[in-house]
């Protein structure tokens, strides 16, 4: 069984027995890893200036940067973050991650068409219209699937290039969402149903990404049928063994190891955080992806991921049928 | 229902155009500045953020309201400032050095001022010598230090640090809050106050100011 393969069945819930996959939504300790600057902070002002050659050089140096980590952390899933992201850049670092892997990962990319919590300069008049302009924000939702369904159906074109989108836009807080059960259900879950359906229809799978406490809209979140809900956010509050138990007969679960945890807390810590994910996650037999509840992100100590990257590799084996 | 019921009933669904008028009016009917201060717009504010602080409200409810009181304050300020009604308190509040953050921060900073607190907004990537000098400069009661990320919190150590050699530790108290920030944290840093959300922290800041 290929990464990719275990990856989909994960989505679809079977119980494969064997090892759990493990994914990072992001990598990004690509320097102390391999030598290399994490794609999302490299900056191509010259990019079309770049012969042809180059850039097919540069596009070669990303994709390594991408697929490298993936197979020493064994991971079943790589997300990319194209940079830059015009379409002919995006298609050929999939095509080279295809090239140099075959069909060995599950390959996604960020796709959200949906609203997200705005920053601290924009919140008031992005709450003003919530209630002033609620017809506004979902056409400016619908907008951007248009969008993105438009790019899903022209990288199609390409052979399978892609399995799936990450919809990242996070809809909570530690404390609770952002939005109310009520406008979320008015404003946003009816374009994210759309969006999942529409992506699903053109052959892609959807890993709904959100951290804080989604517990008061994960009803609604689960009924817009994702394929998988990622990152069970520990910080906010979610409980892997409850999200297993109310939603674990329809959406995959990814995540919930406590990233804050791997920053600040002990070796130990870190270690019985660890199980305590593989051990709550794989309850059932299946359905779950082993990960941080966030990212390997900047300024995290590597050993610490490759601490609970270890305990995933010793211990998160399910049991012999 | 009098003008005050009216005031706290338009600010608490967000009505800004209709606060700002009906304040006027309780101005042009001669009341005190502080009562329609307190008993209009303040008292509202309050039960805003005791709703979210049960989770009865969302951000944007609180948001709303928030720019709403902001919206009446303006009409009644000259007034306050006329009559000579202080505020209850200064905080000078800020995201740490090397996090850039802002909503956690900003929601602190409306449910502040909705508890009648003058602050000091120093924005994000705020140097800890910023924090001090700030606090200095407006004497003020409390510093406010927020961070979302794990990597960016040991900041807060550096500016509890820094106010203790600058010789304001005893005059000032240190807040600290954000996703990854805990209890033990702010007890590991030295911090005087950890709370969970922006509520509580208003609660505690208001407790705070009036001990002094």
């Amino acid at each position: 069984m290929t990464h990719k393969q275990l990856f989909e069945a994960t989505l679809k819930r079977e119980k494969v027995g064997g090892r759990v996959p493990t994914f990072e939504l992001v990598f990004f300790l690509t320097m102390e890893f391999m030598g290399k600057v994490h794609t999302s902070q490299r900056c191509y002002a010259q990019w079309y200036q770049m012969s042809a050659k180059e850039r097919e050089l540069q596009l070669q140096d990303m994709a390594d940067s991408f697929i490298e980590p993936a197979k020493a952390f064994n991971h079943s899933a790589i997300f990319i973050h194209p940079n830059p992201s015009d379409f002919n850049s995006v298609k050929r670092l999939l095509e080279i991650i295809r090239e140099k892997t075959g069909d060995e990962y599950f390959i996604m990319m960020h796709g959200d068409t949906t609203l997200a919590i705005p920053d601290g300069a924009n919140m008031v008049d992005f709450s003003v219209r919530l209630y002033e302009d609620a017809n506004g924000l979902i056409k400016d939702q619908e907008k951007s699937m248009a969008n993105y369904f438009e790019f899903a159906e022209k990288i199609n074109k390409n052979g399978k290039l892609l399995d799936g989108f990450a919809l990242c836009s996070d809809y909570a807080l530690n404390t609770n969402p952002f939005f109310s059960p009520a406008i979320f259900g008015e404003i946003i879950a009816p374009v994210l149903k759309k969006t999942i359906d529409g992506y699903r229809e053109r052959g892609f799978y959807t890993i709904k990404h959100s951290d804080g406490n989604l517990m008061p809209i994960m009803d609604m979140i689960v009924q817009c049928a994702p394929d998988a809900v990622h990152s069970i956010d520990p910080q906010g509050g979610m409980d892997l063994s409850l999200c297993k138990k109310l939603y674990g007969d329809k959406v995959a679960l990814i995540g919930n190891v406590n990233c804050g945890l791997l920053q600040t807390g002990t070796d130990e810590q870190v270690i019985a955080d660890a199980r305590r994910s593989l051990k709550q996650g794989m309850e059932g037999g299946g359905g779950y992806v082993f990960s941080t509840s966030n990212c390997v992100y900047t300024g995290m100590d590597l050993e610490r991921y490759k601490l609970i990257n270890k305990i995933w590799f010793e211990e998160g084996i399910y049991p012999e049928k | 229902m009098s003008i005050f019921e009216e005031i706290s009933s338009f600010l608490q669904s967000g009505r800004a155009p209709k606060v700002k008028e009906l304040v006027q009016q309780a101005i042009d009917e001669g009341l005190e500045p502080k009562q329609i201060l307190e008993e209009g717009l303040l008292s509202a504010m309050s039960i805003v953020g005791d709703k979210f602080k049960r989770n009865e409200v969302f951000v944007p409810e609180v948001l709303v309201a928030a720019r709403a009181m902001k919206a009446g304050v303006e009409v009644l300020r000259p007034h306050l400032v006329a009559s000579g009604v202080e505020n209850k308190g200064t905080v000078v509040i800020g995201t740490v050095k090397g996090d850039l953050h802002d909503i956690g921060k900003n929601l602190v900073k409306m449910m502040f001022e909705g508890k009648g607190l003058e602050v000091i907004d120093l924005g994000v990537d705020v140097a800890p010598e910023t924090f001090v000098a700030k606090a200095k400069e407006h004497n003020a009661q409390i510093i406010c230090c927020s961070a979302l990320l794990t990597t960016t919190m040991p900041e807060m150590k550096n500016v509890v640090e820094l106010a203790e050699k600058e010789g304001i530790r005893d005059s000032v108290k240190i807040m600290v809050g954000g996703a990854p920030v805990t209890k033990e944290f702010c007890e590991s840093v030295g911090a005087d106050y950890y709370t969970p959300d922006a509520a509580s922290a208003a609660e505690t800041a208001l407790n705070i100011c009036l001990a002094k």
